[in-house]
C-alpha cells in the first residue's frame, strides 16, 4: 500500500520535475521581457537530442558509461548558448512591439525549430539507451524507484533553489527582479537593458535545454516533442502565474501529481483535469497562484 | 485601417471577374485549391474582426472552425440533413451558443491572457474530440456527406466535377455574402465602437461604451464566421477529425491574417490566398517546409508586420492612414 | 532521407546511366503498346510526427523496389518514377493526394499510414477512379463503414490482426494467467486492439480478469505514473500495443522498477521499433510483434537478406516492417501491370489494373504476400518470445510463430467481434 503511494507520487514529482525544468525557461523570460516564449518546448527537444548526441560521442570516443551524466549536462548547456543567437537575431527587434507579435515570433520559432531539428538528427527516435539504468534502483518504504529518476528530481531542485540564489542573492537576480517590476525605472536607473535581455533570455533558453539533456537518458528524443510539451508547460505556468519561479516551482508539483494521481484512480480524466483546471485559474484567479497582478 | 479606396474598384472587378471564370480556365487541382482559400477566407474575415478591428488575438480560434466542420459532419452523417443551406446556419446557431459563454469568460481580458484562455478552451475542445470517441469518432473522425447545394444532390457529377462546379460557386456566393456583411459591420457604429475600443478602452468606457460586452459581440461574432468557414471546409475533405481544432491551426490563422494584412479589410483574404497556394508549392517540392514558413512568418513580423497590404500601401502613401 | 521528386529523378537518371549497356537494351525490347514515358507513381509518406519513422521506413522500401525495378528496365520497359507528397492530417493528405491525381497525373498512388487519414482517403480513392494501395491504417471502421465495397482502394491487413495473434499466443506461452491489464496510445489502434486482445483471451482463459487499461495520449515520453498504476494493479501480465518511440520508453521505465521480474510482457507491435529494444532493459521471455516482416527471419528469402544488408549499410538501421509493407503494395502493382498487359496487349488502363490486382500473389520482402478479392492484404505476421541470444546490441525472438492472416484475420464479409465469439476452441 504505501509502495503504491511512493510509486505513485514519486512518478508525479519526477514528471513534475521535467515540467518545471520546461516551465522555468519560459517564466524567466516572460518575468522580465514579458515575451511568452512557445519555442521552450522547442528548446527543450533541442537539448535532449543533443544530450542524446553529446553523450553518443562520449562513450564512443571510450568515455566510461558511468560518467554520462557529464556530457549530457555539458551538452545540454551548451546548446542553451543558441538562446544568444535567437536573442540577437530575432526576438531583439520586436520588444517594442505588441505583444502579440513577441508571440508569432516565438510561434515562427517553433516552426524552424521542428524542422531544423528534423534535418540534423532525422525522425527516428533517439535515446541514450540503456545508460539511464546505470545508476541502480533504490528502495524507498518497499517501492523500487530509479536512482536516475532522483538524480533528475534533485537536480530540478537544485536548479530551482539555485534560481532562488540568482534571484535574491545576486546583482544580475536583483537587475531582473527591478527589470520584471519596472523597466522603465530600471533602465533611468542605469541598468544596461540590452544586456539584461540577452542574459535573461539565454539563462531562459539554457534551463530549457538543460532540461531536455537531463530528462532524455529516462525517455526518447521524438519528433514534435516539443509542440507536444508546450501544452503542458503552458498549464503549469498558468496554474503558478505567469511570470513566478515559485509559480513554476507549485504549479508543476500540481499537475505532475494531480495527473499521477489521475491515471493511477481514474484514467479518463487525465489531461481533461489538467485543461479544466487552467480554465478555472484563468477565470477565478488569472494571476494564478503566485503571479503578478493580472491583465 | 486603410479607406477602401487603396483597393480600387477596378482591381476588385478584375479579381471578381478571375475568380468567377477560374473553374473554367484553370487546371482542375488548382480550381479545387480555391476550395479552402475561400473556406479560409470566411474564417480569417471573422477573425482579423477580432484581431485588426477589435485588437484581439484568439488562439484558440480553430475551435469553432472545429465546430463548424463537426456539425456539418453530424448533419449529414446522422441527422440526414444535407442542404448545406441548413448545414451553415446549424454551423452558425452552434458557434453562437457555444461562443457566448466562452467569449463572456475571455472578454474580460486582454493580450496575453485572452491568447492563453482561448488557447485553453481550443485544447479542451480538442481532448474532448479525441477522447470521447464513441460519441466523435476520435482520431478517425466521422464522414461528413456530399451536401445538396442549391437545392439539388448533384448526382450525376463526379466529386471532382461536383467540387470545381456547384460547389466551387456556391462557396464563392457564401464568401461573397460573408464579406459583404463584413463590411457592414466594420463601416457600422459598431464596427467604430471597436476600433475605438482597441485603440482606448478608457475613452470607450468614458463615453460610455462597455468594452467587455463589446468585445462579446465582436468574439460571437467571429466564432460564427469560424464555423461557417469551418462547415465549408469539410466536403471536399469528406471526413472532419480532431486536428481541426488543434493549437497550431489556431496558429496557422493568424499567421494568414498577418501575411495579408491585419490593418487592412482585404488583407485577411489575401493571406489565406497567398498562404494556400504557397504552402501547396512549396510542400511539393522542399520537405522542410516548415522551415521555409517559420522563417516567413518571421520575416513579417519583423519587417512587414502591416502583411502583404501593408507593403503595397507603401507604394501609396496617400491612401495610408486610420480610417 | 525523404526524397522529393526532383532528387529521386536524379537518382534514376544516375542509376540509368551509370549501368552499361542496361536501360538501352532495355528499351529496344520494349514491349508494343507501351508508352516511352516514365509511369508515374504517386506516394503518400508521413515526414513529421511520432509517425515520421514509419513514413521513413515506408519510403525506403519503395524507393529500394524502385531502383530495383529500374535497373532490371523498369516496368514494362518504362522507368519508374515516384512522386512523393507528404502524409499530414487528414485534409491537407487527402488535397495533396488529389493534387498527384489531378495535377501530377500520376497512374496509382501508394501509400497512407495514420488511421484517420486512410479513413478519409477511402471514400476520396473511389472518387477520383485511380488506384489507391495503401500501406497501413486499417481499421474496422474504415473497412464496414466506408468502404464495404471498393474498387479503386485496396487496404492493408486489419489494424487488429497483431492483437489477435498475441492473444492467440498469449496462453500457448505464458500459463496461469489470471489477471491483465493494458495499455494502448489513444486512438483507434490502441483501443481496438485491446478490445480485439481480451475477446481472444477470453475465449481461452473465460475467467480472466482485465484489472486496467490506460491510454495515455501519442506522443507522451514519459509513463513512471503509468508504471506505477500498473504495478500497484498486480496483473500477471501486461499488455502493450505501442508501435513508436515510447514503446522503447515504456520498456526502459518498467526495466528501471522491475516490472517485468515479475509480470509478463506481451508487446503485439513494438517490433516497429525493434532495434531500440537493447538488451540492457529488454528481458527475455516477453512476447514481442513484428507485424508483417520479421528481418532476422532465418528462413527469410534471399531477397529479404539483400533488402536488409543494403538498409543496415545504407542507414545504419534494421527494418521495421513497413518496408514490406510498401514494397508489397509497389511489387504487386507492377506484377498487376504485367498481367493486365499480358491478358490485354496494351498498356493497361486503371479498371484494368485494379482487376488483376484482386488475388494477385507476389513475393514481397517476407514472403508471398496477396490482395484478396474484398481488396485486404494477405501475409504471415511473426511473433515471439525475447532473447538475448543473438550478434546485436538488441533483442531478436526465438522461437518464431508465423501466423498467417487465414487464421488470424476475420474473413471478408465478416464482423470481427462475431468471428472471434464463433471460433470453435
Amino acid at each position: 500500500m504505501t509502495a503504491n503511494l511512493v510509486n505513485v507520487l514519486l512518478g508525479g514529482v519526477f514528471h513534475a520535475a521535467i515540467l518545471f525544468l520546461v516551465a522555468a525557461g519560459l517564466q524567466v523570460v516572460f518575468g522580465v521581457q514579458r515575451i511568452f516564449n512557445l519555442a521552450c518546448g522547442s528548446f527543450y527537444a533541442l537539448g535532449a537530442y543533443t544530450g542524446v548526441s553529446a553523450v553518443g560521442f562520449f562513450t564512443s570516443h571510450g568515455g566510461p558509461p558511468a560518467l554520462f551524466i557529464v556530457p549530457l549536462v555539458l551538452g545540454g548547456l551548451a546548446v542553451g548558448l543558441v538562446g544568444i543567437v535567437v536573442e540577437r537575431g530575432l526576438l531583439r527587434f520586436v520588444y517594442d512591439r505588441d505583444e502579440t507579435f513577441q508571440l508569432l515570433l516565438t510561434f515562427a520559432l517553433v516552426l524552424m525549430l521542428e524542422d531544423l531539428i528534423r534535418m540534423t538528427w532525422g525522425t527516428a527516435p533517439v535515446s541514450t539507451g540503456g545508460l539511464y539504468l546505470s545508476y541502480g534502483q533504490a528502495r524507498i518504504l518497499g517501492a523500487t524507484v530509479p536512482v536516475y529518476n532522483l538524480i533528475v528530481i534533485a537536480a530540478s531542485l537544485a536548479i530551482a533553489l539555485g534560481i532562488g540564489w540568482l534571484l535574491t542573492r545576486t546583482a544580475f537576480g536583483r537587475i531582473i527582479r527591478a527589470s520584471a517590476d519596472n523597466r522603465d525605472m530600471a533602465e533611468a536607473l542605469g541598468v544596461d537593458m540590452r544586456r539584461v535581455y540577452v542574459r535573461v533570455f539565454t539563462l531562459g533558453t539554457m534551463l530549457g535545454t538543460l532540461g531536455g539533456a537531463l530528462v532524455i537518458p529516462a525517455t526518447a528524443a521524438m519528433s514534435e516533442m516539443g509542440i507536444e510539451l508546450i501544452v503542458e508547460a503552458f498549464a503549469v505556468v498558468v496554474i503558478g502565474g505567469l511570470g513566478s519561479m515559485r509559480g513554476a516551482f507549485v504549479g508543476a508539483l500540481v499537475v505532475g501529481v494531480l495527473r499521477s494521481v489521475a491515471i493511477s484512480v481514474y484514467p479518463e480524466l487525465e489531461m481533461l483535469l489538467i485543461y479544466l483546471i487552467v480554465i478555472a485559474v484563468l477565470l477565478w484567479r488569472p494571476r494564478g497562484l503566485f503571479g503578478a497582478a493580472a491583465a | 485601417m486603410r479607406s477602401p479606396v487603396a483597393l480600387a474598384p477596378v482591381v476588385l472587378a478584375v479579381i471578381a471577374i478571375a475568380i468567377v471564370a477560374l473553374p473554367a480556365v484553370a487546371p482542375a487541382y488548382y480550381v479545387t485549391l480555391m476550395l479552402p482559400f475561400m473556406a479560409y477566407g470566411v474564417v480569417l474575415l471573422g477573425l482579423n474582426l477580432l484581431f485588426g478591428y477589435t485588437g484581439l488575438v484568439s488562439f484558440g480560434h480553430a475551435l469553432f472552425i472545429g465546430i463548424g466542420a463537426y456539425t456539418g459532419a453530424v448533419l449529414t452523417t446522422h441527422a440526414g440533413v444535407r442542404h448545406m443551406e441548413l448545414i451553415l446556419p446549424a454551423a452558425a446557431l452552434t458557434a453562437a451558443v457555444v461562443a457566448a459563454p466562452v467569449g463572456a469568460l475571455c472578454a474580460r481580458y486582454v493580450k496575453i491572457y485572452f491568447g492563453m484562455l482561448t488557447l485553453a478552451f481550443g485544447m479542451v475542445f480538442y481532448t474532448f474530440l479525441l477522447k470521447f470517441y464513441r460519441l466523435t469518432g476520435g482520431d478517425e473522425g466521422m464522414r461528413m456527406l456530399r451536401p445538396y447545394l442549391f437545392g439539388s444532390e448533384w448526382a450525376g457529377f463526379s466529386k471532382t466535377a461536383y467540387l470545381i462546379g456547384p460547389y466551387y460557386y456556391f462557396s464563392l456566393a457564401v464568401l461573397a455574402l460573408a464579406t459583404l456583411l463584413m463590411w457592414r459591420i466594420v463601416r457600422s457604429p459598431f464596427g467604430l465602437c471597436l476600433k475605438t475600443i482597441r485603440d482606448n478602452p478608457l475613452k470607450a468606457e468614458s463615453l460610455g461604451v462597455s468594452v467587455p460586452r463589446y468585445r462579446w459581440y465582436a468574439f460571437m461574432i467571429s466564432a460564427v464566421y469560424a464555423a461557417v468557414g469551418g462547415a465549408l471546409l469539410a466536403p471536399p475533405t469528406g471526413n472532419v477529425d480532431p486536428t481541426l481544432a488543434y493549437w497550431t491551426h489556431s496558429g496557422n490563422i493568424v499567421f494568414m491574417v498577418l501575411l495579408g494584412g491585419f490593418s487592412s479589410f482585404f488583407g485577411p483574404l489575401l493571406g489565406a490566398f497567398v498562404f494556400i497556394f504557397l504552402q501547396d508549392t512549396v510542400m511539393s517540392v522542399f520537405p522542410y517546409w516548415r522551415l521555409i514558413f517559420g522563417a516567413v512568418l518571421a520575416f513579417i513580423v519583423l519587417f512587414a508586420p502591416g502583411g502583404l497590404m501593408g507593403l503595397f500601401a507603401r507604394f501609396r502613401p496617400a491612401e495610408v492612414g486610420r480610417p | 532521407m525523404a526524397t522529393t521528386r526532383r532528387e529521386f529523378l536524379k537518382v534514376a537518371g544516375g542509376a540509368a546511366v551509370g549501368i552499361a549497356a542496361g536501360p538501352a537494351v532495355a528499351r529496344a525490347q520494349a514491349p508494343k503498346g507501351v508508352p516511352a514515358d516514365p509511369v508515374k507513381i504517386g506516394i503518400l509518406a508521413i515526414r513529421a510526427g511520432i509517425a515520421a519513422p514509419v513514413g521513413a521506413a515506408g519510403l525506403r522500401g519503395t524507393e529500394w523496389w524502385a531502383d530495383r525495378v529500374n535497373r532490371a528496365g523498369g516496368i514494362l520497359g518504362r522507368k519508374v518514377e515516384l512522386v512523393v507528397e507528404e502524409e499530414s492530417t487528414p485534409k491537407d493528405t487527402v488535397e495533396r493526394y488529389r493534387k498527384l491525381i489531378l495535377q501530377d497525373k500520376v497512374e496509382a498512388v501508394i501509400g497512407g499510414i495514420s488511421t484517420g487519414v486512410t479513413l478519409a482517403l477511402g471514400p476520396v480513392a473511389e472518387e477520383m477512379d485511380t488506384p489507391w494501395l495503401s500501406w497501413d491504417g486499417t481499421t474496422q471502421k474504415g473497412v464496414e463503414e466506408t468502404m464495404p465495397k471498393p474498387k479503386w482502394a485496396f487496404k492493408s491487413v486489419d489494424n487488429e490482426v497483431e492483437a489477435i495473434v498475441a492473444g492467440l499466443l498469449t496462453p500457448k506461452y505464458f500459463k496461469g494467467i489470471k489477471t491483465v491489464a493494458g495499455i494502448g496510445n489513444d486512438y483507434s489502434y490502441g483501443h481496438d486492439c485491446w478490445e480485439t486482445y481480451q475477446a481472444v483471451l477470453k475465449r481461452y482463459i473465460p475467467d480472466v480478469k482485465f484489472v486496467l487499461e490506460l491510454f495515455p495520449k501519442l506522443g507522451v515520453t514519459d509513463f513512471t505514473s503509468h508504471i506505477a498504476a500498473i504495478q500497484q494493479s498486480k496483473a500477471d501480465l501486461l499488455m502493450c500495443s505501442f508501435w513508436s518511440g515510447d514503446a522503447t520508453i515504456i520498456m526502459k521505465q518498467a526495466a528501471a522498477v522491475g516490472l517485468f521480474k515479475t509480470m509478463k510482457g506481451v508487446f503485439t507491435t513494438a517490433g516497429g521499433v525493434h532495434d531500440s529494444l537493447k538488451k540492457e532493459f529488454t528481458p527475455e521471455g516477453l512476447l514481442l510483434g513484428y507485424n508483417t516482416m520479421y528481418f532476422d527471419d532465418p528462413r527469410g528469402s534471399a531477397l529479404l537478406k539483400q533488402f536488409v544488408r543494403e538498409y543496415k549499410a545504407k542507414y545504419n538501421e534494421y527494418p521495421p516492417y513497413e518496408c514490406d509493407h510498401a514494397y508489397f503494395c509497389a511489387e504487386s502493382y507492377k506484377a498487376a501491370l504485367e498481367k493486365a498487359y499480358a491478358a490485354g496487349g496494351k498498356w493497361p488502363s486503371k479498371a484494368e489494373v485494379v482487376k488483376a490486382l484482386e488475388g494477385i500473389e507476389v513475393d514481397s520482402l517476407s514472403g508471398r504476400r496477396s490482395w484478396r478479392e474484398d481488396h485486404i492484404q494477405m501475409c504471415n505476421f511473426y511473433q515471439g518470445l525475447t532473447t538475448h541470444k543473438n550478434s546485436y546490441d538488441f533483442v531478436t525472438i526465438n522461437p518464431i510463430e508465423v501466423v498467417s492472416t487465414k487464421t488470424a484475420m476475420k474473413p471478408a464479409g465478416s464482423k470481427l467481434l462475431e468471428w472471434i465469439n464463433g471460433w470453435k476452441i
